[in-house]
């Protein structure tokens, strides 16, 4: 049964968001379409291609160093999340379950580096990595986004947990579990939404990041995906489109679909975590 | 003693680590900004305040600044006037919601390098798509180059500098949406409250604070947002797209002007802690209410 009022409400909307709407998809568009065009036809003023070339993706993996830097992209991505939540899990708990001298402060320090984004402090961190010797080294690029992700996990954590009623903390302790037993047995099941949420931002922030990966990766070899796929289009001469589409494709479709599946569930955390 | 410890224990290896890896280059920045530095970033000597001397005396300074603040107050603004009715749509029941949702949300996750490099091929003056779609729809007879020059490009930036930002502020805007009470309509409506009224007396006010928020976030965000614009233009035609992160990065990476940079580092924070300040202030009134 579909509903009359409904059905011409659902019309009404979709016509409001459909300007919106293909603005955001143009882009994913040109980028599709353009992927699958021969090279010749690229520079053609028309929209569809002659014939569908999916070559393209085979040829720009040989070509462009696309899995060095898909490697180097899960790597960096996958152990700043891990090691983001291993320091901010424990931070995130005490703002959330203690109150002690200085927690204040530390609330207000985890602002202020939230303030500071990477793009404003980038000559000091050049230099601070250059003096120990680490520029174009993987590890480093990782310790300097872990860095520059707590501020935001401990803040997202720490409003979560706050959520978490400690009665539940309370009568195991009372069924005499300790206080470590509490917290695996009891406490971090409970968090587990959570810290998923966490995780994912805090991947994305990665997989995403820019300037300093830019800056700090001086060979090919090291390069992660943002970097790979700019280097395909800065200061050259001549530029494969169709690669260069097809390498942001792989880079972020993937990315895009497991977002859109789990979109749900961060929209929720972020609104919570922004606003508590 | 234990017990006393055990919260200092465990904000310590987030403290350290954050404190080492962002503290240590604010002082390295501190140090720069009041000497005169080589591009090799060998210091000099103190020279006090001739490197803010030395940017002041500089046009493209100026100008990186004001177009940068153009380019804040227009992508801020451009995205809480899109994101507020469609964040009001997509709080209503209607078919498809849920792939609505997905499509507004889509921009957040992909990189902005990659968003900024797939609009610069679209954007390209001889064979890019929007020219020869538009041409295709008829709209218009001849390419534009829309990259080529600051009049078209900058305006670009900015409209794909509100696109990306749209996700974020709807999902804010959402989150304020379902803490609104639904009996409060109900309310209203039996006093023969319409829906412009509804919106204006009942659902405004009760999502100031979200806005607010949305507000400063947005403003700290796209302040410092470096890749839309470098990925398209790198600040050109000669530097008539830059904005302070692109100055700031030109000055210390192409340039060698290490001392300038962090001058110009230096602005920024103080900018930056103007903003913060705010947030803080809302955030706190928000609590207190």
């Amino acid at each position: 049964m579909i509903n009359r009022r409904k059905f011409i409400r659902s019309l009404i909307f979709w016509a409001l968001l459909a300007p919106v709407i293909v603005v955001i998809l143009f882009p994913y568009a040109v980028m599709t379409i353009t992927a699958l065009k021969s090279a010749t036809e690229v520079h053609d003023p028309n929209w569809w291609p002659s014939e569908w070339r999916w070559q393209n993706f085979p040829e720009m993996w040989e070509t462009s160093g696309f899995a060095p830097a898909l490697l180097n992209s899960l790597y960096v991505s996958g152990l700043t999340t891990l090691l983001t939540l291993v320091v901010s899990i424990p931070a995130a708990y005490a703002l959330s379950r203690f109150r002690f001298f200085g927690r204040g402060a530390f609330r207000q320090f985890l602002l202020v580096s939230q303030m500071l984004s990477p793009i404003v402090l980038v000559i000091g961190l050049f230099r601070l990595v250059a003096s120990l010797g680490l520029i174009d080294n993987l590890n480093i690029l990782m310790w300097v986004y872990v860095a520059f992700n707590i501020a935001f996990c401990v803040w997202m954590l720490q409003s979560y947990f706050s959520t978490i009623p400690r009665d539940l903390e309370e009568a195991a302790w009372m069924e005499g579990a300790g206080r470590a037993r509490t917290l695996i047995v009891v406490f971090l099941p409970l968090a587990v939404p959570a810290i998923v949420v966490t995780a994912i931002f805090t991947f994305i922030n990665a997989w995403n990041e820019f300037v300093i990966a830019l800056t700090m990766l001086r060979r090919e070899e090291n390069y992660t995906l943002p970097i790979r796929v700019f280097s395909l289009v800065a200061g050259r001469y001549t530029v494969d489109w169709n690669y260069v589409m097809a390498a942001a494709f792989l880079a972020s479709v993937p990315v895009a679909i497991i977002f859109a599946w789990l979109q749900r569930y961060l929209v929720r955390g972020l609104a919570l975590g922004a606003v508590k | 003693m234990n017990r006393l410890a055990l919260p200092y224990l465990l904000i310590l290896p987030s403290f350290v680590l954050a404190a080492a890896i962002i503290l240590w280059p604010v002082g390295e920045i501190v140090t720069l900004a009041v000497h005169d530095v080589n591009r090799f970033g060998m210091l000099r000597g103190f020279i006090g305040f001739d490197n803010f001397r030395e940017l002041f005396a500089d046009p493209d300074f100026f100008a990186a600044l004001w177009r940068t603040l153009v380019w804040t107050a227009a992508v801020v603004l451009g995205t809480l006037v899109v994101s507020t009715p469609i964040a009001l749509i997509l709080n209503e029941d209607f078919y498809g919601r849920s792939l609505a949702r997905v499509l507004i949300m889509l921009p957040w996750a992909i990189s902005l390098t990659m968003t900024a490099i797939v609009w610069r091929w679209a954007l390209n003056g001889e064979s890019g798509m929007l020219n020869s779609g538009l041409r295709g729809l008829g709209l218009m007879n001849e390419n534009i180059q829309w990259l080529a020059q600051a009049s078209t490009a900058f305006p670009m930036q900015i409209l794909i500098g509100i696109l990306v930002s749209i996700p974020f502020t709807v999902t804010i805007f959402l989150g304020g949406l379902s803490s609104v009470p639904e009996d409060l309509y109900d309310a209203a409506a039996i006093e023969g409250a319409g829906r412009w009224t509804q919106f204006r007396l009942i659902t405004l006010p009760l999502l100031r604070p979200f806005i607010n928020i949305a507000f400063v976030l947005n403003t700290i965000y796209v302040f410092n947002s470096f890749p839309i614009i470098w990925a398209t233009t790198q600040g050109g035609p000669a530097n008539s797209t830059d904005i302070l992160v692109t100055y700031l990065y030109k000055l210390g990476f192409r340039l060698g002007k290490l001392g300038e940079a962090s001058a110009v580092s230096l602005i920024m924070f103080a900018i930056l802690l103007v903003f913060t300040l705010i947030y803080v202030r809302l955030t706190m009134r928000e609590e207190a209410a």
